[in-house]
């Protein structure tokens, strides 16, 4: 009489009938959805694609609109030509697209968010099986396919970035080099122009870190009258610009602020566990303060600083280890990319291995390796690694014995 | 008054993982004990524990009275069988379906009908001097009277003393948490008649011979247990008041939380010397002991947004649940979190805390997982439910087993939270299933599938 289960486990990964014809405790049921999680990771995204709106003009909404379009028209021919269902894949195709959009820049020309969205959709997500099955974050492997098939296109010596009196209207293609530009604020826009374009600090800190320009004080005390700090400063905006964005970059990039406000909102909603942006972040700030840079010395000399946090003191050492967290796209990988459900590991110790290798893969791409993109690498590395994480990283269950604990962390699945 | 209540309980720490469920427990929590509403037939299972059947002492026909022995117990650990109310026996080889362990069970019973009114619970006086019996005379009267361990696993009060007594058991814990939605049997029972509980608790803890007596309430309803302070004091029980957050009422999560002791994975609270017992039990102690009342009735809640008028009552055994609820429709009988379906015709029986009628949400087809992790994150057992969901997909016993499977104690938290919907509870015990049937076992045994 009682409800016997005679019903044979499923031969796909998905419910049998038999699951979901017969309830069984629990009979309650909490609210959220994977669709819920998919739009609010959306909308938590449109945060930080705002600021680059603001930031990078009406170009900005347009290569977003393009990449959120390409993803979910891809995404559905995809299912319909090889007549599979796809679950769940609208939801995520879109939060994809807008993904995508905030790692490119506002300058591209229509086709690239296009090519992207093709890597994202289709070699990123769907020929591993579509939600919940792939490897790599689907909008990285797409931002990675057009750094390495167009990189002319995609890294340019010198990108643009619009005037302050030209926010949001300005169109960020047409832009002029300008000699003297020392800071965004209060800066008007070029003759003819409606932004500057500028080296991007990234590759300034790169400069400087191999020893190729400048004095390593002036970052932290612009002012010197040492002639090579102003020289320095031509072309690494101050901090405060850096916090609020007015550096060229991806389109969610840049603007610190808006992105960790976001993520903090992932993290309230239980999207993204904190330990991970966390250890990313803590651990990129701890390689950049310990590894070791080339800077140049009074006479030209060029010297080996194995410490950079203390090699001239704290004040510039915090202000240099700043700067390299602030520029490029390392906090949107710590706060929206390395997150990413699927491509991370499941337990919260396993996302802690995960970001340190992140920040340290993204450091050491980022120092010495001068990659385009190195925290988007950083991810997409450890994406790898994540079954081999989840295979060691296992916390002991209620009543183990530690003994039995520890010698099953000895072997290998 | 609320806050001085709260200090004269002492509080714990907690463990890893739980979650604070919607509570749902307002439609009944200040709803008093009362009678149940009058039914047609009563029938009572002749073996409520399993075991060999109780023999008949009244035939078909007869007319018997309310608390008159109906049954005689057999076997190691015998229970007796009374009549909850006075009525005619109809058949003593009528069909009794109750709850046993994760599903509900066929067995023989004695049918009554023509009963009297229900009766309202009331506090009997005490008619032993229960503290000068010795230890084993104590323990002798708990053998009868119909007392069992009104929990799961069903079994005689006896046998589970004498167990605790060849376990060597030192502390003996009140398990009053109820982190369920929707059930406050054991809370009504603790606010109104909480001197009994403490003296049914205080009677079992000298039977077992335990040093320590806790009492282990929920933090939010402190206030409502004022009275039960002076009885607690003059018997030594420690008044713990503990978080909300389920599944706090757990055995081994309140064993660890207030002994510090772990359980090995498989073991029951016994084997590290601490047993646990709920209020019903108790009270039916008490009551058996003292006044001389056999366990015939336990507290049972009904509620459920799909109840019109829910409550407390004081039901006998045997009843059908169906018409305890007034509807039969979609029943949960026991917590929404860990509870059964209720067939067609099932009766209360000594572990039915609570019969629902929750509306619950349509049945949606599930979806591959994503790795969120959050059953992973809540798993008060610290399992990597994601990836025992992996091995039941891929049929991975082998792995399953390693990573600790058995260790599950079927909260029904990863199920709840689940964003894909996938069936977690389930099939991890499925798969605890399939590694109890031994190495070397197939998962799709008897299926006829691969391995």
């Amino acid at each position: 009489m009682a409800e016997h289960d005679t019903q044979s486990p499923p031969a796909s990964g998905h419910a049998s009938p038999a699951e979901a014809t017969q309830p069984r405790a629990p009979f309650l049921h909490a609210m959220e959805g994977v669709r819920t999680i998919y739009l609010v990771t959306l909308a938590a995204a449109c945060a930080p694609l705002a600021a680059g709106v603001i930031l990078f003009g009406w170009r900005s909404l347009l290569v977003a609109a393009i990449s959120v379009a390409s993803c979910v028209l891809i995404e559905k021919a995809y299912y319909r030509s090889t007549r599979t269902p796809a679950l769940l894949g609208r939801s995520h195709a879109a939060m994809t697209g807008v993904l995508l959009a905030l790692t490119l820049p506002a300058f591209v020309p229509w086709y690239v968010p296009i090519i992207a969205a093709v890597f994202a959709i289709v070699v990123g997500k769907a020929i591993f099986g579509g939600v919940g099955h792939f490897l790599w974050q689907p909008a990285l492997l797409g931002r990675l396919a057009v750094a390495v098939l167009l990189p002319a296109t995609m890294n340019p010596t010198s990108w643009p970035l619009l005037a302050q009196n030209r926010l949001m209207v300005g169109d960020i293609t047409r832009a002029q080099q300008v000699d003297d530009y020392r800071q965004w604020r209060g800066r008007p826009a070029p003759a003819g122009a409606d932004a500057f374009l500028l080296t991007r600090p990234s590759e300034t800190l790169a400069a400087l870190t191999a020893g190729e320009t400048a004095e390593y004080r002036a970052l932290a005390y612009p002012d010197d009258d040492s002639g090579a700090g102003g020289q320095l400063l031509m072309r690494l905006p101050p901090i405060n610009e850096m916090l609020y964005g007015a550096t060229p970059g991806g389109i969610g990039e840049t603007c610190a602020i808006v992105i960790v406000i976001a993520g903090l909102y992932l993290i309230y909603r239980n999207y993204v566990k904190w330990q991970l942006p966390l250890a990313f972040i803590l651990t990129a700030w701890a390689v950049a303060a310990v590894a070791p840079i080339q800077l140049t010395g009074p006479a030209d000399s060029i010297r080996t600083v194995w410490w950079p946090l203390l090699a001239e003191g704290g004040d510039v050492g915090f202000t240099y280890v700043n700067y390299q967290l602030l520029s490029g796209e390392l906090l949107l990988a710590a706060f929206f990319m390395a997150p990413e459900m699927t491509s991370r590991p499941v337990t919260s110790g396993g996302q802690v291995i995960f970001g340190i290798g992140c920040g340290i893969i993204a450091m050491l791409l980022k120092l010495y390796v001068h990659v385009p993109i190195p925290s988007y690498m950083a991810v997409l590395a450890m994406n790898t690694l994540t079954p081999a994480i989840d295979a060691i990283w296992r916390p002991r269950v209620l009543g183990q014995r530690r003994i039995s604990y520890l010698k099953s962390r000895l072997r290998w699945r | 008054m609320n806050r001085i209540a709260g200090m004269l309980f002492d509080r714990y720490g907690t463990f890893a993982g739980g979650i604070d469920l919607p509570d749902e427990k307002r439609a009944t929590l200040g709803e008093p004990i009362a009678a149940a509403r009058a039914c047609e037939r009563l029938v009572l299972p002749l073996a409520p524990c399993g075991g060999s059947l109780a023999r008949p002492l009244v035939s078909a026909g007869q007319l018997v009275s309310a608390g008159q022995k109906l049954a005689e117990g057999t076997g190691d650990n015998p229970i007796d069988i009374y009549a909850p109310a006075g009525g005619r026996v109809v058949s003593v080889q009528a069909q009794a379906l109750t709850a046993g362990k994760g599903e509900f069970v066929l067995s023989p019973g004695i049918e009554l009908a023509d009963l009297a009114d229900p009766t309202p619970l009331l506090s009997a006086p005490s008619v032993t001097e229960w503290a000068k019996l010795s230890r084993s005379n104590l323990r002798a009267a708990l053998a009868g009277g119909g007392l069992t361990t009104f929990r799961n696993p069903l079994e005689p009060l006896a046998g589970w003393v004498e167990r605790a007594v060849r376990k060597d058991c030192d502390v003996l814990i009140a398990n009053v948490m109820e982190g369920q939605p929707y059930v406050t049997a054991g809370h009504r029972l603790l606010a109104e008649h909480g001197e009994d509980v403490i003296r049914g608790l205080a009677i079992i803890g000298r039977a077992i011979g335990a040093r320590r007596l806790m009492l282990a309430v929920d933090r939010r309803w402190t206030d409502d247990y004022r009275s039960l302070i002076g009885p607690a004091q003059a018997y030594k029980v420690a008044r713990i008041a503990l978080t909300h957050k389920y599944p706090t009422g757990a055995d081994p999560l309140l064993v660890k939380v207030l002994t510090r002791r772990q359980m090995p994975v498989g073991a029951a609270t016994t084997d590290v010397g601490a047993a646990v017992v709920n209020a019903s039990a108790c009270f039916a102690a008490y009551r058996w002991v003292a006044c001389g009342q056999p366990a015939t009735h336990r507290v049972v809640t009904v509620s459920g947004e799909r109840i019109a008028k829910g409550g407390n009552f004081w039901t006998p055994l045997g009843m059908s649940c169906q018409a305890l609820a007034g509807t039969d429709d979609r029943l949960i009988h026991g917590g929404p979190m860990v509870g059964l379906r209720c067939p067609a015709g099932a009766a209360v029986g000594a572990t039915t805390d609570a019969v629902l009628a929750v509306a619950e949400a349509p049945a949606s087809s599930s979806t591959p997982c994503i790795r969120c992790g959050w059953c992973t994150d809540l798993c008060p057992s610290r399992l990597n439910v994601a990836a025992l969901n992996d091995d039941f997909e891929l049929s991975l016993l082998d792995h399953a087993r390693r990573s600790g499977t058995v260790a599950c104690i079927e909260c029904g938290i990863c199920s709840y939270v689940c964003p894909a919907r996938l069936p977690l509870t389930r099939r991890v015990q499925e798969l605890k299933k399939a590694i109890a049937r031994g190495p070397g076992a197939t998962f799709l045994d008897g299926h006829g599938g691969r391995r």
